[in-house]
């Protein structure tokens, strides 16, 4: 058994790249297959254009998912998972970035619901949303300023599964 | 007539003049329904401002499924919805077999639905006698619900040999043959729940004090829902018949025959009838996947690789979980390991709209909307 029904899956998915490209001139966008979804990548700089133009042209109504990514050298990359109610379809938007603490237009003004989606991936990956109202921890300490799923950060911190001898245990500073 | 001299009117005006209140709930709280915490800001009675804190159970989830085999970081997944883990197992399965490409045998299909079933249901059960206690029926709505919850988890302790957390299912497939009197007992337990579901229904349905505390409190409309990023029961409560299970069918849900319960205003009461009529579909679920399985075959295939090698590979998975969408983010760049996965707890962003919910309503009622979003802090804070 398959997990899509094999109707969903493919076809939308094929048209939904030109409809998008006629929707939306003038914004250049790489267009790829996912397992699941059309998947696809803009620049940093028109992230909010194309994404209001996905919103009130194309009724992708739904902000499913804000995903942040580290891939090491490569620099850090967002995926946003939209839906549309009325044409019963998923997208998903990639925006690559640098590393360090790189700078994304905040989505709030436009779905209310990317507010905690950002909250979490600036304390976890340590992006900085401009214009996001609220930015500070969400699920960590609010003084404490680690991004722990960055890859560099080690899953084991301190020495605190190494036994009596080693020292004290806590948080790097 | 005596005339007031101005200064003294505006010192007087003073003196009576209402300070903001701030209130501290939480997080060890009946009402918050495990480590949640919010900070309302009222004006005598009303509440003006509400900022939820969450966290406390945050136990790094995507960080250790990074760091682990796809098959051993399993067992934490179902731990972020507790009270229906094995909905979380099945979406993360599904997350690892759309990357894998593998194929899961059809017995093992209808299996994991009847259970996925059955845990939405058993989770339910929760929500409506937590509610009913919120509103004021002094624990007799939890312990009735509770009856039905055991009856149910003593099930799933003869099928996979755990309670809660049953770890059941597998990439692939599900672990155990079913025991040999499954579907007589199966079939018992679905009478036993109807009468408890009636019970319920009852207790609560028929109050006429539940009724009018309920009705017409925090209303919602399908826009401010979606834009909000609120999925599940609440979004059906405001009267958009949306469930994954049908808009985006996985597993085997397509062949199935149920109905989707919608309210009218998406108030509190609508959000308890959705979720107490969605039970009654989850019966009818079970049943025809009793009726339909395969009495015999494989559950899981036996020549699956020991160790899973996924090359660059990404999906999103969602699955509709008991309190609304429950996706998963996989990404795959080769190895043992996944390189990224992400939950999107629909917990998570039902209650990212709380603030918006409670704003004007009465502290006492603050309680019962926090309440009606059903929310699991295993899955909020990961």
């Amino acid at each position: 058994m398959t997990q899509d029904s094999p109707a969903k899956s493919q076809l939308p998915a094929a048209g939904l790249a030109d409809e998008i490209a006629k929707a939306l001139p003038g914004i250049p966008v790489q267009a790829v297959e996912t397992t699941t979804d059309l998947d696809l990548t803009v620049e940093v700089a028109n992230l909010k254009p194309f994404v209001q133009g996905l919103r009130d042209r194309l009724a992708f109504d739904l902000l499913r998912n804000i995903v942040g990514i580290d891939f090491e050298a490569d620099g850090m990359a967002l995926k946003y998972q939209f839906y549309s109610f009325k044409d019963n379809r998923a997208l998903q938007l990639t925006v690559t970035t640098g590393s360090g603490h790189p700078h994304v237009p905040s989505l709030v003004d436009l779905y209310p619901a990317a507010d905690w989606h950002e909250r979490e991936a600036a304390e976890m990956l340590g992006f900085v949303f401009d214009g996001h109202p609220n930015l500070k921890n969400l699920l960590l300490e609010e003084d404490l300023h680690i991004h722990p799923l960055l890859k560099e950060h080690p899953l084991q911190v301190g020495e605190v599964f190494q036994g009596i001898e080693s020292g004290p245990v806590g948080f790097p500073s | 007539m005596t005339h007031w001299p101005e200064q003294l009117v505006s010192s007087r005006e003073a003196e009576f003049d209402t300070v903001d209140m701030t209130i501290n709930i939480g997080p060890q709280h009946p009402a918050t329904h495990g480590v949640f915490r919010m900070v309302l800001r009222v004006d005598g009675e009303l509440v003006t401002d509400c900022e939820p804190y969450i966290g406390y159970l945050h136990r790094g989830l995507e960080k250790l499924t990074e760091n682990h085999d796809y098959r051993q970081a399993m067992g934490w997944w179902d731990r972020t919805d507790y009270l229906a883990g094995l909905c979380c197992e099945g979406a993360y399965c599904m997350a690892v077999e759309k990357l894998a490409g593998m194929q899961v045998p059809e017995r093992a299909e209808y299996i994991r639905v009847i259970m996925m079933e059955l845990s939405r249901i058993s989770s339910h059960f929760m929500f409506l006698g937590a509610f009913g206690a919120d509103v004021g029926s002094f624990g007799t709505s939890f312990a009735y619900a509770w009856r039905e919850r055991e009856r149910i988890y003593d099930l799933f302790e003869e099928v996979a040999g755990d309670r809660m957390f049953p770890t059941y299912f597998r990439p692939g497939g599900i672990t155990m043959e079913l025991p040999e009197n499954f579907e007589a007992r199966c079939r018992q337990l679905l009478g036993q729940i109807r009468q408890g579901i009636e019970d319920l229904d009852g207790l609560l349905t028929g109050n006429e004090i539940f009724i009018e505390r309920c009705c017409n409190l925090s209303p919602l409309d399908t826009e401010r829902a979606i834009a909000l990023g609120i999925t599940g029961p609440i979004l059906r409560a405001t009267g958009l018949a949306w469930d994954i299970r049908k808009a985006e069918p996985y597993s085997i849900y397509d062949r199935l025959t149920f109905d989707i319960p919608v309210g009218r205003q998406g108030d509190i009461f609508d959000r308890f009838f959705v979720r107490l009529s969605e039970m009654y579909q989850s019966c009818r679920i079970i049943e025809q996947c009793l009726a339909d399985m395969p009495k015999k075959g494989l559950i899981l295939d036996p020549k699956l690789p020991k160790t899973l090698r996924i090359d660059k590979k990404e999906c999103y998975v969602r699955n509709e979980g008991t309190k609304g969408e429950y996706g998963v983010y996989a990404l795959a760049r080769g190895g043992t390991k996944p390189y990224r996965m992400k939950l999107r707890s629909p917990s998570f962003c039902n209650l990212s709209a709380l603030r918006e919910m409670v704003v004007g309503n009465y502290v006492a009622d603050a309680v019962l909307i926090l309440g009606s979003l059903d929310i699991v802090l295993g899955e909020v804070d990961k």
